[in-house]
């Protein structure tokens, strides 16, 4: 790309992260319904932890304190003698230390354990579902109702099951292989002789600078694969991801621009949840407007991982399609053989 | 107590202190690494003395004024440098004229005689050392003779002496062995092991010649018997030498310096060098006690005086236990430093080029003064005034609680990343343990360096045998430490760090309070791996921290609560002032709590040193029911769950405000009290001060008929419920 393409390419960004935004907050009911699910899904195991929570006070005095702030005697008491859930029920859980943890988890390569594997699991397949109606609704810009989103959803949900196959052996791969030799080997070889951890630490923001990258680049290209095989009806998961990388290669400025824009902007959200989130508070009302504020930075993140989606759509049609452009129809429900076969 | 003034310029969180004043101009932080050094170099025969004569303070601003590098960065003209040095002289020159008059300061080069005052030890195991540092090939080649009394009332024709360096030359020293045995054990790099070879031995005998007995040490495996572990090494004598009778012996030795094993080693240029050359065991009544290294013990010696040559390469800055008294710049691009100490048993020494030297003088109206010097790595310069303060503070009411530090100076060292050199103890000399980035509220650098600094009381001064009774020294020091953290470190929270250890977060909410300092949690887990009195060396490797330190620091913190902090400073005070340079035993202890207190508490002590049952009372039942119109009936049923027992408090409180107070003697299962009231029950609580600290399950110590457990627990879970809608949001990155 020349120079002279150079504001088009990043207008064509910053149009993109506008029209990401536009689409996203034109469809409310998609925020509300991936916040249905994170909140559902999360749901029952708090009830389990609170099971647990509860079984230990009992009838304790230590529930005072531990309702109006913190009994980090008692908390320390329930955790050596927790199981599964309650084995996560560290102080981590509490404001911007649960960013931290979580993000830290990912990216340190954590395994979690069991229950919460599960929950991580069956969310992530949740989003593989929902996908195929997410990006066809943004797509359209135009309302599809539930029927419609809802057969665009199982419509592409097998190809986007094909392709998380795909993504989870990259993604396998980079965590079983490429994880251990960059923090473990080249780590340790590179650090061995260190005596300054300043030195040792910006080691290790460098590999996590680069196994960030290959998380990025592997989530850039699934991510305009799926778009390919929703806005142009791709059925070969293959064909769909290497037309993304086509994509990448021939608008990679724009892409890229549009990528830091959304990054920027989970970024300040996460700084604002900083300043904001609360700490252990007390029960009664604060405890619910302590609840409240958290849901508002969970809708807050949901609809920036939304964003992501509507923007790089956005992004695609501005360049190789045209605004609300979809090469398939709008989808019927229900529209199987078998369910015309009924009717 | 006293409180003392704040530490001048401290930053960050407040640190109760005593007065700390600067001995000198004293920050060579400014330096690039070869800057820092000369100007050590000029300084080291006079940090000792913490004092500076006219001739000299002028030599050493000469000195300084000619580190362009160094002032460029401090001072924007030189006018401005030199006026900076003379206003840093003059306090220094003030200093020095109230403390020691200048001819006791020797030019620099010249050896100091080290001694302070009468001996305070029998001085029986005397040292000199010579020793050369090979940076090259990670080597110490070494000389020493050891002069050393008989003080028993036995005689021995043997000595035996301490390798410990050898327990890192194969994965078979029984060292090795117990940390595989305990899940300890991560294969080390093949540069990594160490060995001490001792390649002369000679005698003096009884014509007074020295005679080679090389050929006739052999190593011994007294405790396990382990053919293939080389720490113990026993030397025919030839003769039986008598009580008060002198031996002296004359070893020269190789050693190869472990990439870090136990606190000693080196990484990068940074030397962290301890338990390094030959060293004898202890001979008492019963024979020799020298123990092989083992995975969960430290070490166990005799006073003396030391008197140690230290070369290395020029450019490094050395700290070492006892006083610098010479240092001799070589033809070889070396430098020979001389240490002495008096009345210390053991001797170690650190060396790294990127040190930031720095020193300030402890000052205390009711205590001798103290020379503290501090080798900071430089990427931790900030954090100068937290490691001065807690120290200070520690010297404050370690010495007004327990006795005043003996030494006129003490080197804290501030250990290099990855040095494996943090958390330890050496006579004068101590590392503390920090981290680039660490919060002004967390704990770390305070909290291991109060810990250190302490040690010089119960490690140092009464030296016990922490092969056998660790938790004599780890223990006490324990629990007097978290009593200093109390009073010196606020705030001080909770922190957990992240991304590969790297990032702290401290919690607002959550403060870290004296009983979490005397290690509640660790105990909790693995209260019952071993009963105290066992020989440490024999305690199950991975839990035997668990036992010394934080179990003792319990008993003594429940003690404290039952007989009150005056009794219980005055026990320690007594211990520590009867038993200095003495080497007591469990019995010395427990015989001066009998003395001060007037019982014997074997009760207590039979529960929580010879015993590894375990405290846990609670409330079994609790209800209160209406008899008729006036009156309610109140039923308490209290229950041990536990082995131990301890004498406790049941509190009921009743709906008028009403307490009543029963002491239940926690010998039976359970007890039952039932009271008519005309007001309902609200809420019992056993031991209700939480004065039995080792009660491993506090929650179920009270029972409300009111109670918060489901508005509590659901605070929590809603808590934890953004924790993981959260880290559902961080995995839905993936999809």
């Amino acid at each position: 790309m020349g120079s002279s393409s150079r504001p088009r390419a990043t207008g064509h960004g910053r149009q993109g992260w506008r029209d990401g935004w536009t689409r996203v907050l034109g469809a409310p009911a998609i925020v509300a319904g991936v916040f249905a699910m994170t909140f559902l899904l999360a749901l029952p195991l708090s009830i389990m932890l609170r099971g647990a929570l509860s079984a230990h006070l009992g009838s304790s005095l230590a529930a005072e304190t531990a309702a109006t702030g913190v009994n980090y005697d008692w908390w320390q008491e329930f955790t050596a003698q927790a199981t599964d859930l309650g084995t996560t029920f560290s102080p981590s859980i509490v404001g911007f230390a649960a960013v931290l943890d979580n993000v830290s988890g990912v990216i340190d390569a954590r395994t979690p354990i069991a229950p919460i594997a599960a929950a991580l699991a069956l969310y992530m397949t949740g989003w593989a579902f929902l996908s195929g109606g997410i990006i066809d609704r943004y797509a359209r810009q135009r309302p599809i109702r539930a029927h419609g989103f809802f057969a665009a959803s199982g419509g592409y949900f097998f190809r986007f099951l094909r392709l998380a196959a795909f993504a989870g052996l990259v993604y396998w791969w980079l965590f079983a292989y490429v994880h251990p030799w960059l923090f473990d080997h080249q780590f340790d070889n590179l650090t061995r002789g260190l005596s300054v951890e300043r030195t040792a630490f910006l080691i290790r923001g460098g590999f996590y600078a680069v196994f960030g990258a290959l998380l990025v680049a592997t989530n850039l290209v699934v991510d305009y694969a799926k778009v390919r095989i929703v806005v142009e009806d791709r059925r070969s998961v293959f064909g769909a991801l290497s037309a993304s990388l086509r994509f990448i290669r021939h608008h990679g400025r724009q892409v890229f621009a549009l990528y830091a824009l959304n990054t920027l902007t989970f970024l300040a959200v996460l700084a604002l949840w900083a300043l904001m989130a609360p700490g252990a508070g007390g029960a009664g009302l604060s405890m619910w407007l302590g609840f409240l504020i958290a849901q508002l930075y969970i809708g807050a993140r949901l609809a920036l991982k939304l964003q992501f989606m509507a923007s790089q759509i956005a992004l695609f049609q501005a360049n190789l399609a045209h605004a609300a452009y979809l090469a398939a129809p709008a989808p019927v429900w229900p529209e199987s053989p078998a369910a015309e076969a009924i009717r | 107590m006293g409180k003392g003034a704040k530490v001048r310029g401290s930053k960050g969180p407040r640190v109760e202190a005593p007065k700390v004043r600067a001995a000198a101009c004293e920050d060579t932080s400014e330096a690039a690494p070869r800057t820092a050094s000369l100007v050590t170099a000029s300084l080291a025969p006079l940090r000792g003395q913490a004092v500076l004569t006219g001739e000299q303070l002028d030599s050493f601003v000469s000195n300084r004024a000619g580190q362009a590098g160094w002032s460029a960065k401090l001072m924007t003209t030189p006018r401005r440098f030199a006026a900076a040095f003379l206003l840093c002289g003059a306090i220094v020159v003030a200093a020095s004229a109230r403390q020691q008059t200048p001819a006791e300061q020797p030019p620099a080069g010249e050896p100091v005689p080290a001694s302070q005052t009468a001996p305070r030890s029998p001085r029986n195991a005397n040292y000199e050392i010579d020793a050369r540092l090979d940076d090259d090939a990670k080597s110490i080649k070494g000389r020493e003779t050891i002069r050393w009394r008989n003080i028993t009332d036995q005689s021995t024709s043997e000595l035996q002496l301490h390798l410990y360096w050898n327990a890192w030359r194969d994965q078979e020293s029984t060292w090795l062995r117990e940390r595989r045995m305990a899940g300890l054990f991560r294969p080390p790099p093949a540069d990594a092991w160490s060995s001490m070879d001792v390649t002369a031995l000679r005698l003096r005998d009884s014509s007074g010649d020295m005679r080679d007995a090389t050929k006739e040490m052999r190593f011994i495996a007294p405790d396990d018997g382990n053919a293939r572990d080389t720490t113990v090494m026993s030397v025919p004598l030839g003769r039986s030498v008598a009580p008060n009778q002198e031996v002296e012996i004359e070893l020269e030795w190789t050693a190869r310096i472990p990439r870090p094993f136990a606190r000693t080693g080196w990484v990068g240029d940074y030397y962290f060098i301890a338990q390094w050359f030959p060293k004898l065991g202890v001979l008492e009544s019963q024979g020799w006690n020298t123990h092989q290294f083992h995975a969960a013990t430290e070490f166990y010696s005799d006073f003396g005086v030391y008197d140690v040559r230290l070369t290395l390469p020029r450019r490094f800055v050395v700290g070492a236990s006892g006083q610098q008294t010479a240092r001799t710049d070589n033809a070889d691009g070396t430098t020979t430093h001389r240490y002495q100490g008096e009345d210390i048993h053991d001797f170690a020494w650190t060396a790294s080029p990127s040190f930031v030297d720095l020193s300030k003088r402890f000052e205390s109206p009711t205590l001798p003064p103290v020379v503290i010097r501090l080798l900071l790595q430089s990427e931790r310069r900030g954090q100068a005034d937290r490691y001065f303060a807690i120290i200070s503070a520690t010297l404050q009411r370690y010495g007004e609680w327990f006795g005043a530090y003996p030494y006129p100076n003490l080197t804290v060292v501030d250990p290099a990343f990855q040095s494996d050199s943090d958390g330890m103890e050496y006579p004068t000399l101590v590392t503390g343990r920090s981290r680039w980035l660490t919060p002004d509220s967390s704990q770390t650098p305070e909290g291991t360096t109060a810990h250190e600094v302490g040690h010089q009381w119960w490690y140092g001064i009464v030296a016990t045998n922490e092969f056998e009774h660790a938790w004599m020294d780890e223990g006490i020091n324990t629990y007097a430490t978290a009593r200093v953290l109390e009073e010196a470190k606020n705030p001080n929270r909770v922190e957990s760090r992240y991304f590969g250890g790297f990032i702290p977060w401290s919690f607002r909410d959550i403060p870290f309070t004296r009983v979490d300092n005397d290690r509640l949690a660790g105990y909790r887990l693995n209260a019952e791996s071993d009963a105290p009195w066992t020989p440490t060396f024999q305690y199950w490797p991975s839990t035997a921290a668990i036992i010394s330190y934080n179990k003792t620091a319990l008993w003594l913190h429940t003690l404290e609560q039952r007989l009150g902090w005056p009794t219980m400073q005055k026990i320690l005070s007594i211990y520590f002032e009867r038993w200095k340079f003495k080497h007591p035993k469990p019995a010395d202890f427990f015989d001066v709590v009998r003395e001060v207190t007037g019982q014997g508490h074997y009760w207590f002590f039979d529960e929580v040193y010879r015993s590894s049952n375990t405290f846990d009372y609670g409330v079994q039942e609790f209800r209160s029911e209406r008899l008729d119109d006036k009156t309610f009936t109140t039923t308490v049923v209290v229950r041990r769950y536990g082995e131990a027992t301890f004498p406790v408090g049941v509190v009921t409180t009743f709906d008028d405000g009403q307490h009543v107070k029963e002491t239940w003697n926690g010998q039976e299962r359970r007890a039952v009290y039932v009271y008519q009231r005309s007001a309902k029950g609200a809420t019992v609580q056993v031991d209700p001060g939480h004065v039995l600290l080792l009660d491993v399950a506090y929650t179920n110590n009270s029972r409300t008929l009111s109670p918060r457990g489901q508005q509590a627990s659901l605070k929590w879970s809603l808590r934890w419920m953004v924790w993981l809608q959260d880290l559902m949001l961080t995995y839905g990155f993936f999809v």
